[in-house]
Order: structure tokens, then C-alpha cells, then sequence
């Protein structure tokens, strides 16, 4: 069966302007390094890393809200890298996004209703009327009763603004849905909320879901398969539960040892990797030199190493 | 910062070419020559002997690379409205008093709003701060020649104190620079206050505290030095701005000024006096722009040594 | 002996809709050399206890009311600028969320650490250089000269961190309020942060008070733990304890809802409703609303805050 969402060989360049006004110079800075990832249907993908890792940018280079610089990105099988805007927007329809700050991508002047039911105005599915009443099932749908639809998004919690979020980005049925850090600037209380919702959400639209974060016990719950990024690279990626109990890049193990607790019986000394020392620390499958790739080393196991 | 330098330099050629062309353009387009006024008709063959001696007979680009040729060579041409003298002498005779007013203008207003800012801010929702923000509010929306009549009123009819008008003792001097200085000194306390209230409320400030560093301390050294930041880039542009003169002012206190020659040589057509005038703004503002973001750049760590990270 | 010693603190902020109350009715006592874990969410009134204590709120807007605030044995109630200003920074320093915020971006590094030194003791310039450059050597920073020339922007958030701490440790406190120090920080950072933190505390023997909304920060570097909701303490008890065998209602569901604790895909234990609005708090006990066991006596009055044993107390009907 053909990926919801396909990424193949993608990278990013920045050109960063050194100071210097007029005539400054210029220089590159690979912000994604050659990605290749697939997102099965049906399945949540949790794409890791720290700042700077480039894992926002790979999220939005797959929305095409960011050109990649190479690559190709695939949606339903269809290459739609070069896709001009009108060509484009039957698969905006397929594809949606989640944002970690719901609040400012809510319009202050609309009702929650008319919010969530813009997508459909804007590529004009159904009347009016219409568009209101899904617009309030899918409302009741997140978590937030009919009558929520009156009301503006000052008045909601952050809880509450992330359901509305959601909503509007499901109205449109999309196959695939890109969450960037959607928790993170939830409660603590509040969290968990969220990730059944999508769990559920998912489980019942069939819905493919990459979940871009940095904190590993929210991945741990809520995906299928993880994919760490490092440096704009992807190191290693695997079902979630081998990621978690096998993992074999030097920067996978830091991220995991850096997980605090969950008991202070186990508190532990640690010892921490500089960026330098996990570049030097890349798995050699046998015992030569030279440069690291991805490869497979168990059904669904890639790791970046030197061959 | 050389490199910038230089960059800046060249971008301020350019708009010094732009500006002149589209100033000279639109000068010319105004229908009329100066020699069309009704008051002396003169007829058409005289007009036509004094447009070719003046070389306004030639096409529009000869007699703007013409004139821009004489710029570059500091000759400004000569003043139709006072033919006797070249452009230069004229403003050397009627900028000087323009430049007193005005320049004192800012230099007492500047810092009496800088200090009134400076109390509303640190006294915020106080009655100093309302106090300060509606005297800052009449500097503002009062029209200049409001506040004229008034000093001339109190000071010059009533108290008989200082001279209702004219330039020649300092002592007349004084009632059109306060008259003037209300402008500079509402401008900069309405600054002050809302770049004080910006870094007051920013999260170092609580750190600062919480070092156990004396108030004092953290207003004029940190504070201070923060929101100066953004005043250093409005501080020289407006003392240009205001430099020039004040048409009312002048007009109110009769100073010889140059504001009047703004007006007259727009009127006249004085084509040369009239580029003369915004050519020598233009540059002004230009340099002052380029002099305020060079004291910015050296005043912030931010920009003076780029991003490390 | 008591350093810190709050009791029945109120903090109430006016708004254009009535006033709200971030802190109500809290009391904690810190011993020296002790560390204290203050967990709450946002709203909880966890940070603003801190700012309170050291009297860093804004007052007005902000009144202060308790029946007691004594800090290193000054009444902070009472206490005049200065000595205030000699009360923070020397007895008790505080670190802050947003490294990147927290430093003058127009001094250095070097310039900002001196200054705190030179505010509290008698230190000439060069002297004082010298030593913010060996408190940099002591938070594991290997270019400490480097570091002091260096302005806010040219470091990273960790590297700020450490210089926070280092700042923060400049004049010997018995007590440091670190309040969220690592939310603001990548994961791997984060770890280093904590440890760097929990070592310092053990080796200079200060008392730490951690203020965080992570749980495993908690079970990772204090010894008693505080927990707050809706600007009361819900309940207080050793850490081991809190984790092992949680009481009020409220722990207990925090505990439960954490993501990541058995492994596999799977939904969560959830929390229904969202955290109350300070400004229009529930009555009675400020969790009732989301409460699993709450019955009317709940809603109608808030429990007082009661001790259950030598070592362990909480606000709660259901534990009487």
C-alpha cells in the first residue's frame, strides 16, 4: 500500500546574511541533510530531536509550507515537489497542520465556529449552514460541546485552544496530519487530554500522523515508530518500543539517559556527550572507516553507521 | 563596519540621485515659470530673452545634469528672488537664525522631555506620570502658534518682560525657543516613557533586583543604557528635522529665517533655491540617519559583534 | 532553626474584573540545607510564592498579606530597599526560566557577575574578575575568561544557564529559588542542569527550592516536595513518598496522567476539565471541579491544610 506521506532525500539550505549591511556576505547552513522518511497509513510517526535538529523544518518542508532545497515529497504516491499552488491545493486538503501555539494561529476576532469552519469556505465545500453544523459536530467531536461554537478563543483555556486547533485542522477529512510539539505548552494535567484525543482521532479517521516533539515519554505513548534527528540528520529510527529498549546511536542513548526519572529510586549518575564526542561515538558495523549512512540492521531498524 | 560604512554610503548616494530627480521632475511639472507672476506682466518675448539667459529654454535632463554638475561642485546657482547673491550667500545669511532657534529648540526640550519621560515612567500610574504624559499630550496636539500667542501675550504685552518679536538681542531670542522647544520635548518624553516602560518590564530587570543590586543602580545603569538604545535612532534625524526651522515660529516671532524662503521660492518658482533647500535636507537627514545607526551599532553588543552562536 | 518561613501568605493582584488571588493562605518552612520541590501548573501560584518571598513582585499592583515572611531571620514584611537589596543575592539568589532573557544584553557576562559581587561584599574590580571566573570554572564551564567577555546573545541557553547559576551563586546564599531552571532548555541540557545544580546545593550546603511543573524534575533532584493547585498547597510530604504512595486526590492523578510510564502505544489516565481561572476560582477545595471523589462538602468548603503524620500533610476532606 502506497505511504500517506513520503520523503525522499530531502534537505534544506539557509542562507545566513553575516552582519554587515550592504554588501555582506553569505553562507550556508544545511538546516536538513538528505531525509528519507515514510509515514504508513494509519500510523503515527514521532519525529524526535533537540533545537535545532531540524525537525520543524523537515514538518513543514513535508506540508510544502517550507521549498525544500532537494528532495522529493510524496503524498499518496504523487511526487508533489513541483506542484504550482493550483496544482496544490487538492492535496492542501489532504494534508493539515498542528502548531505548539494554538493561540496565536486562532484568529481573536472569530467565533469558534466560523474557525473551524473556514477551511471548508475556503475551498468551498458546501453552504453556509452546512459548513456550520460540521463545523459544530467536529466541535463536539474534539471534546468541546455545541455550544462552544459561539464563543471566541480568549475565552478558552490552552487545553481547550489545541482542541480548536485540532478541529480545524480535521475538518477537512485530511489523510495526513503534521503535529508540531502540540503539548508543549500544555498543563501537565492538561496533556494527557491531548494525546488521547489524537489517539483517538486517528484510530477513527484513519488518520496518519506525524508527530514532531522533543519529549520522549509523550512519544513513548502515543507512536508507532520514532525517527531521531540529530544535527539534520536522521540517526536512527524504529518501532517506538525498540527505540526504547534498544537503541543503538551514541545520541538516541543520550536523549534517553537525559529522560528525568520517573521515581527517585532510580536516580542515576549520568555521564553527558558533547555534540563532538557523539559524532566520534557513530556505530562501525565491521571495522572500517569510513562515511556514516543509514542502514538497516533489523526488519524497520535504521541507524545511521559507518559500514 | 567599514564594509558597512560603505554600504551605507552608496545607498545614501542613491537616494541623493533619486531624491534630486524626483524633486526636479516635479518641480518643473507645476505649470508656470518664474517670470509668469501677474503682479509684474512682462510680455512674451522679454520672458522667453530671460528663460534663455537663465537656460530655462533647454530640454528638462540638460538643465538638471546642469545643475547637478554645479552641485557637485558646491555652486547652488542663483536665487531669482534675490538675484544679487548666489544660493550659498542666501543661506548663509538665513540659516543661522533658523539654527539658533531650532537647535536650541531640541537642546532644551530634548532633555527636559528625556527627564519628564524618565518621572512618568518610573512613577507610573502616579499622578507624576499623568501629570507628565498630559504635559507632554498639550506639547503635542496644542498647534505651535497657539503657544506663540500665548508667550507673547503673557511675557510680552502683559509683563512687558521680553520683546514680542524680532532677532536681533539674544534677548528676543528667548520667547520663540521655548515656544519652539514645546515640540522636541513632547516628542522625547512620550519616548522616553513608553522605551523606560519597555525595558521595566523586561524579565533582566527582575534579575537584576533579585542580585540584590541597589534601584538606583539598575535604573541608571541598566535601564537607562537599554532604553536609550532606541532613542539614539530618533535623537539626530529629529534634531535635523527640527534644525531646519519652524515656518510658524519664525513667522509668528518674525525671525529672518529660512522658513519663509521655503514657502516664497515654491511660489516663485525659484528653481534653484528650491532644489538648493531639499538637496541640502536631504544630505542632512541622510548623514544623521547614517550617524545615529553608527552610535546604535556601538551601543549594541548585538549588532557590534554579529551572532556567535 | 528556620531560613525561610511563610506562613498563611496571600498574593492578590487587581484587574479591570475584580482581583485575583495567585497565592492563598500558603505556609512553608525551609530549614537551611534542604531542598524543596514546588510542583505546580501555571496558575498554581508556585512561582509567585518565590517572588513573593524575596519581594520581587511589583507592589503596587501586587498586595502582599501573611501572617509571616522571615527570610535568613529578616522580616521581609518590614524590611526597607536596602535591606531587601542586601537580603537577595546574599542570603538567598535565584535562577530563572528563560536563560536567554535573564542577562543585560548590553553588559558582558564578565560585567554582570562582578556587579553582583561588588554589590555585596568588599571586593576590588580585579578581584572580583577573578572570582566570577572561577565560579564559571566551578559550573563546568571549560573557557570561563572567554565566557566573561562574552555578551548574552553570543552564548546558547545552556551556556547561559550555567552562567545564571554561577551569578547566582557569587555571594555564598544559603538559599537558592530555582524556578523552572530547565523548562526553557533542550532535554540533554536539561539533565546536565539538574545535576550541576544538585551537586553545587550538596556541596555549598544551601538550602534549594525547585519550582517546576515536571514531575520527573522532582523525583530527580529535591528531598520533600511541595505540591500546589489553584494557588493552595494541596499536599506536602518526602519525595520518595509522594512518588511511591501519592494522597490527595490531585497527586494522584498528576501521577497517573503522566505519559511515557509503561510502554506502548496507549491511551492515558486524563485529567477531565482544565485548571481553574485565578480570577474565578471554584469554592471550596480549588480541585473539587475535577475531582474524582469530591462530594458537596468539597464544593461548599475549602479543608484546611492538616498534618497526617510526622512527616506528611495535605488539604483534603477524604483524608480526615
Amino acid at each position: 500500500m502506497t505511504p500517506a506521506l513520503e520523503l525522499k532525500n530531502v534537505s534544506k539550505t539557509y542562507q545566513l546574511r553575516q552582519s554587515g549591511g550592504f554588501f555582506a556576505r553569505t553562507t550556508d547552513h544545511l538546516a536538513v541533510n538528505n531525509v528519507s522518511l515514510t509515514l504508513p497509513r494509519n500510523q503515527i510517526l514521532g519525529l524526535v530531536g533537540e533545537s535545532g535538529s531540524g525537525k520543524t523544518t523537515t514538518g513543514m518542508m513535508a506540508m510544502r509550507l517550507v521549498e525544500p532545497s532537494a528532495g522529493q515529497i510524496l503524498v499518496d504516491g504523487t511526487d508533489i515537489t513541483a506542484l504550482g499552488h493550483a496544482a496544490l491545493k487538492p492535496f492542501r486538503r489532504k494534508m493539515q497542520v498542528v502548531f505548539q501555539d494554538s493561540y496565536s494561529a486562532l484568529d481573536p476576532m472569530m467565533t469558534l465556529a466560523q474557525i473551524v469552519a473556514e477551511p471548508l469556505h475556503i475551498h468551498g465545500l458546501g453552504t453556509a449552514s452546512e459548513q456550520t453544523e460540521q463545523a459544530l459536530e467536529m466541535l463536539v467531536k474534539t471534546g468541546l460541546d455545541r455550544s462552544y461554537g459561539n464563543r471566541y478563543p480568549h475565552e478558552l483555556s490552552g487545553g481547550q485552544r489545541q482542541r480548536v486547533a485540532i478541529a480545524r485542522a480535521l475538518i477537512l477529512r485530511p489523510q495526513v496530519l503534521v503535529a508540531d510539539e502540540p503539548t508543549s505548552a500544555l498543563d501537565v494535567s492538561v496533556k494527557a487530554q491531548i494525546i488521547n484525543l489524537l489517539l483517538d482521532l486517528q484510530a477513527e479517521m484513519g488518520l496518519s500522523i506525524l508527530f514532531i516533539s522533543h519529549d520522549l515519554s509523550v512519544v513513548r505513548s502515543l507512536t508507532d515508530k520514532v525517527a531521531v534527528m540529530f544535527q539534520g540528520r536522521i540517526v536512527e529510527e524504529a518501532p517506538t518500543e525498540t527505540i526504547f529498549t534498544d537503541a543503538r546511536h551514541p545520541y538516541t542513548r543520550s536523549l534517553l539517559d537525559a529522560i528525568p526519572v520517573l521515581n527517585p529510586r532510580e536516580r542515576r549518575a549520568r555521564t553527558f556527550l558533547s555534540r563532538v564526542q557523539i559524532e566520534a561515538a557513530t556505530p562501525r558495523l565491521s571495522g572500517q572507516d569510513g562515511t556514516p549512512e543509514l542502514h538497516d540492521i533489523a526488519p524497520g531498524h535504521r541507524l545511521e553507521a559507518i559500514r | 563596519m567599514i564594509r558597512y560604512i560603505l554600504g551605507r554610503l552608496a545607498s545614501i548616494a542613491l537616494t541623493f540621485t533619486v531624491v534630486s530627480i524626483i524633486v526636479f521632475l516635479m518641480m518643473h511639472a507645476v505649470p508656470g515659470g518664474p517670470f509668469d507672476g501677474n503682479d509684474m506682466p512682462v510680455n512674451d518675448a522679454v520672458k522667453a530673452k530671460l528663460n534663455a539667459s537663465l537656460g530655462l529654454d533647454q530640454p528638462l535632463y540638460v538643465q538638471y545634469f546642469k545643475y547637478m554638475w554645479g552641485v557637485l561642485h558646491f555652486d547652488f546657482g542663483v536665487p531669482f528672488q534675490s538675484p544679487g547673491e548666489t544660493v550659498l550667500q542666501l543661506l548663509g545669511r538665513a540659516w543661522p537664525p533658523s539654527l539658533i532657534l531650532g537647535g536650541a529648540g531640541v537642546l532644551i526640550g530634548a532633555p527636559l522631555g528625556i527627564l519628564l519621560g524618565m518621572a512618568a515612567a518610573l512613577r507610573r500610574n502616579t499622578w507624576i506620570d499623568y501629570l507628565a504624559s498630559a504635559f507632554a499630550t498639550l506639547g503635542l496636539t496644542i498647534p505651535v502658534f497657539v503657544i506663540s500667542m500665548a508667550l507673547i501675550m503673557v511675557f510680552a504685552v502683559w509683563l512687558n518682560w521680553l520683546p514680542a518679536s524680532g532677532w536681533g538681542k539674544p534677548r528676543s531670542w528667548i520667547l520663540p525657543i521655548i515656544a519652539y522647544a514645546a515640540i522636541p520635548m513632547a516628542t522625547y518624553a512620550r519616548y522616553t516613557r513608553s522605551a523606560m516602560l519597555d525595558v521595566l518590564t523586561k524579565p533582566f530587570v527582575t534579575v537584576l533586583r533579585a542580585k540584590g543590586l541597589s534601584e538606583r543602580r539598575i535604573i541608571f545603569q541598566h535601564v537607562l543604557r537599554n532604553a536609550a538604545l532606541p532613542m539614539v535612532t530618533v535623537f539626530l534625524p529629529m534634531f535635523i528635522g527640527t534644525a531646519t526651522g519652524s515656518i510658524f515660529v519664525e513667522a509668528m516671532f518674525r525671525v529672518p529665517g529660512l522658513g519663509a524662503y521655503f514657502v516664497s521660492s515654491i511660489e516663485l518658482r525659484d528653481y534653484s533655491l528650491e532644489m538648493a533647500l531639499i538637496l541640502m535636507i536631504t544630505m542632512m537627514f541622510c548623514v544623521a540617519y547614517l550617524i545615529s545607526d553608527i552610535i546604535y551599532a556601538l551601543l549594541n553588543p548585538r549588532i557590534r559583534f554579529g551572532d556567535r552562536k | 532553626m528556620t531560613l525561610l518561613n511563610i506562613e498563611n501568605l496571600t498574593v492578590s493582584f487587581p484587574q479591570h474584573d475584580g482581583v485575583v488571588q495567585a497565592v492563598r493562605g500558603v505556609s512553608l518552612r525551609v530549614s537551611p540545607g534542604e531542598s524543596i520541590g514546588i510542583v505546580g501548573e501555571s496558575g498554581s501560584g508556585k512561582s509567585v510564592t518565590c517572588m513573593a518571598a524575596l519581594r520581587l513582585l511589583r507592589e503596587p499592583p501586587s498586595r502582599i498579606v501573611a501572617d509571616r515572611l522571615e527570610l535568613g531571620g529578616v522580616d521581609m514584611l518590614r524590611a526597607g530597599r536596602t535591606q531587601l537589596a542586601a537580603v537577595r543575592g546574599r542570603i538567598a539568589a535565584m535562577v530563572f526560566q528563560d536563560p536567554m532573557t535573564a542577562f543585560d544584553p548590553v553588559f558582558t557576562i564578565g560585567h554582570q557577575i562582578v556587579e553582583t559581587i561588588r554589590a555585596h561584599r568588599d571586593l576590588s574590580k580585579s578581584a572580583a574578575t577573578t572570582e566570577a571566573a572561577a565560579l564559571l570554572a566551578r559550573v563546568e564551564i571549560k573557557t570561563p575568561d572567554a565566557i566573561l567577555n562574552s555578551y548574552p546573545h553570543q552564548l546558547s541557553g545552556g551556556m547561559l544557564q550555567r552562567a545564571m547559576i554561577a551569578m547566582a551563586l557569587s555571594c555564598r546564599p544559603q538559599i537558592l529559588f530555582a524556578d523552572e531552571p530547565t523548562t526553557a532548555l533542550d532535554v540533554t541540557i536539561q539533565a546536565q542542569i539538574l545535576h550541576l545544580i544538585k551537586q553545587l546545593q550538596a556541596e555549598l550546603g544551601m538550602a534549594l527550592i525547585m519550582v517546576t511543573h515536571d514531575l520527573g524534575v522532582v523525583a530527580e533532584t529535591v528531598d520533600r516536595v511541595v505540591v500546589m493547585y489553584g494557588g493552595r498547597v494541596m499536599e506536602t510530604a518526602p519525595v520518595q513518598d509522594i512518588f511511591d504512595a501519592p494522597l490527595h486526590p490531585y497527586t494522584q492523578a498528576l501521577m497517573a496522567s503522566m505519559p511515557g510510564r509503561t510502554p506502548g502505544k496507549q491511551r492515558l489516565i486524563e485529567i477531565a476539565g482544565a485548571s481553574p481561572n485565578p480570577a474565578n476560582p471554584p469554592t471550596g477545595c480549588p480541585f473539587h471541579p475535577r475531582c474524582a471523589v469530591a462530594d458537596a462538602q468539597c464544593a461548599a468548603e475549602a479543608p484546611a491544610f492538616r498534618a497526617l503524620s510526622e512527616s506528611r500533610a495535605a488539604a483534603c476532606w477524604r483524608l480526615a
